[in-house]
């Protein structure tokens, strides 16, 4: 069993939904920035919520950060937050990603923009392999450059029981460009999760 | 089916705009909410392009959005505190609120339909102007606050925690570019006889006078402020010890002709003035700094007030205070 009481079974499913809904996710992507998307398998690892804050003081230390926020929720009481952190030096490659004229719109808007596009691509395509859909709050500044990312995440992340981490790192051909996304997930929403995999499972 | 012919009357009574256009940008459905706010009919503008009944809509950046939410079959979003309305509607507090527009939050979704071969998008309005009157009062209060969170109450001069704060962070520009920086420290002489001759209201009167007349004389660059009771610091950034003593000289002189009015009763002041100017291989710490400018302010008192002296390396001949 790993943590959170996911059978093993459980686990590779949950890694190949997501495997899968990154590839659509990439696809999509890689057609409307009209560029060669490269995307790495996503590690993914299910911690406690509190774990969180500590796991990323580390790599986000040094640099200029932002965490963007995006409440998710579908049917079959699937929910949760989605937390995306940038490294404040990808800002102006966002920019030029998304074909944006320097000074058209605010550095914020450009990366609530990006977070959103990439939050609700990838989930939508994690929704669409458990024949769920899901609809989505606006996504949401957490912090500013000058805020610290550890104490903005356990503000956050104190809500909630458990995350799902999901490291996403995407490459285009002009430009590089990683990010982290974290799902927070609360308890109740893991076991729905669970008896969704389970019915997966039983289907193969 | 009877819960939908619920839908009409709901999306009528709601309290937000609901707008639907197809890939082409025509106007497809519109709810009263954006008809009253609008003044217009879906009868008038069905069919119509949404960029020919709307004319103010940023164009350029709406195209790009929705071309967003076709290409990727996922919403896109404008936030109020980014872009404060996309649709020029006016809102039902014209007279408590500051702002002529309604601020607005809008939502951009694919919609799902089997009934026409064109995409369409329904594109969300919600009015937000409380939200942005709440944050215009906000930011407003947070600038008093900080200012106030720096000021002297009495004289509007800078508070000794923050000018402290302000000489720390001077001595470590000084010391990373290498340039020069003086300290100049004043206090009123016989402070006490001016209150026992003119009560207490009258001693403020003239701290406060005081204050803005030697900010007059300053560069924009130079921090005055209040260390306590009667005595006053200034920053001078960028200046050697024979500039701050030229600077000195000239508060001192113009202070001392500079009569002032109180209750049909001229008062004048005059002050004693300590010069020191930060030797990098001596003062660690702002404090140092300090304590040399107050040396040569004491020896000021000491011989005889209304005047200025400078603090010299090495010169031990500085005595304790005296009124």
């Amino acid at each position: 069993m790993s943590p959170l009481g996911f059978s093993i079974e459980q686990r590779d499913c949950l890694q190949e939904i997501i495997n899968v809904a990154m590839g659509l996710a990439s696809d999509k992507l890689a057609r409307f920035l009209n560029t060669f998307v490269h995307l790495q398998v996503p590690s993914i690892a299910l911690v406690g919520a509190t774990a969180i804050p500590d796991e990323f003081e580390h790599r986000y230390q040094d640099a200029e950060a932002t965490l963007v926020s995006q409440g998710f929720f579908g049917n079959e009481g699937v929910r949760g937050e989605a937390i995306v952190l940038y490294q404040m030096d990808n800002a102006h490659r966002i920019s030029a990603l998304l074909g944006y004229e320097p000074g058209d719109v605010s550095e914020i808007e450009m990366l609530t923009d990006i977070s959103s596009i990439l939050t609700t691509t990838f989930l939508n395509g994690l929704a669409a392999q458990i024949e769920n859909s899901l609809s989505y709050s606006a996504p949401r500044v957490l912090s500013s450059r000058h805020s610290n990312v550890a104490d903005v995440l356990k503000a956050t992340s104190f809500h909630w029981e458990h995350a799902l981490k999901v490291d996403i790192s995407y490459q285009l051909i002009d430009h590089s460009f990683n990010c982290d996304m974290i799902l927070l997930i609360p308890g109740e929403a893991v076991s729905n999760i669970k008896t969704i995999l389970d019915r997966i499972l039983e289907a193969y | 089916m009877p819960h939908l012919s619920l839908s009409n009357p709901i999306l009528a009574q709601l309290n937000s705009g609901v707008l639907v256009i197809d890939d082409e940008y025509r106007i497809r459905y519109l709810n009263a909410f954006v008809e009253r706010h609008a003044n217009l009919a879906l009868s008038d503008v069905i069919g119509q392009s949404i960029f020919n009944v709307f004319k103010d809509l940023p164009e350029a950046w709406l195209k790009r959005k929705l071309m967003s939410v076709l290409d990727l079959q996922s919403p896109a979003f404008s936030s109020w505190e980014q872009r404060q309305y996309i649709f020029k509607l006016p809102h039902l507090r014209p007279i408590t609120s500051s702002s002529q527009y309604m601020a607005q939050n809008c939502t951009m979704m694919p919609l799902h339909t089997d009934k026409t071969e064109h995409q369409l998008i329904c594109i969300l309005i919600e009015d937000a102007t409380d939200a942005f009157v709440y944050q215009q009062h906000l930011s407003r209060t947070l600038v008093e606050l900080e200012k106030a969170n720096r000021q002297d109450g009495l004289t509007k001069v800078l508070n000794r925690r923050y000018w402290e704060e302000q000489l720390k962070q001077e001595l470590h520009r000084a010391r990373r570019y290498q340039h020069s920086l003086s300290l100049i420290l004043f206090d009123l002489d016989k402070f006490k006889d001016l209150n026992d001759k003119y009560g207490h209201l009258g001693g403020d009167f003239v701290l406060v006078e005081l204050s803005s007349f030697i900010s007059s004389l300053l560069r924009d660059s130079d921090l005055l402020g209040r260390y306590g009771g009667e005595e006053f610091g200034i920053i001078l950034p960028e200046t050697g010890l024979q500039g701050a003593v030229d600077v000195a000289e000239r508060i001192r002189q113009a202070v001392a002709d500079y009569p002032m009015l109180f209750n049909q009763q001229t008062i004048r002041a005059t002050l004693s003035i300590g010069v020191a100017e930060l030797d990098i291989k001596q003062h660690f710490l702002h404090e140092d700094v300090i304590r040399c400018a107050d040396m040569a302010l004491y020896n000021a008192k000491r011989t005889g007030r209304n005047r200025v002296c400078s603090f010299q390396a090495g010169n031990t001949e500085y005595h304790k205070k005296v009124n």
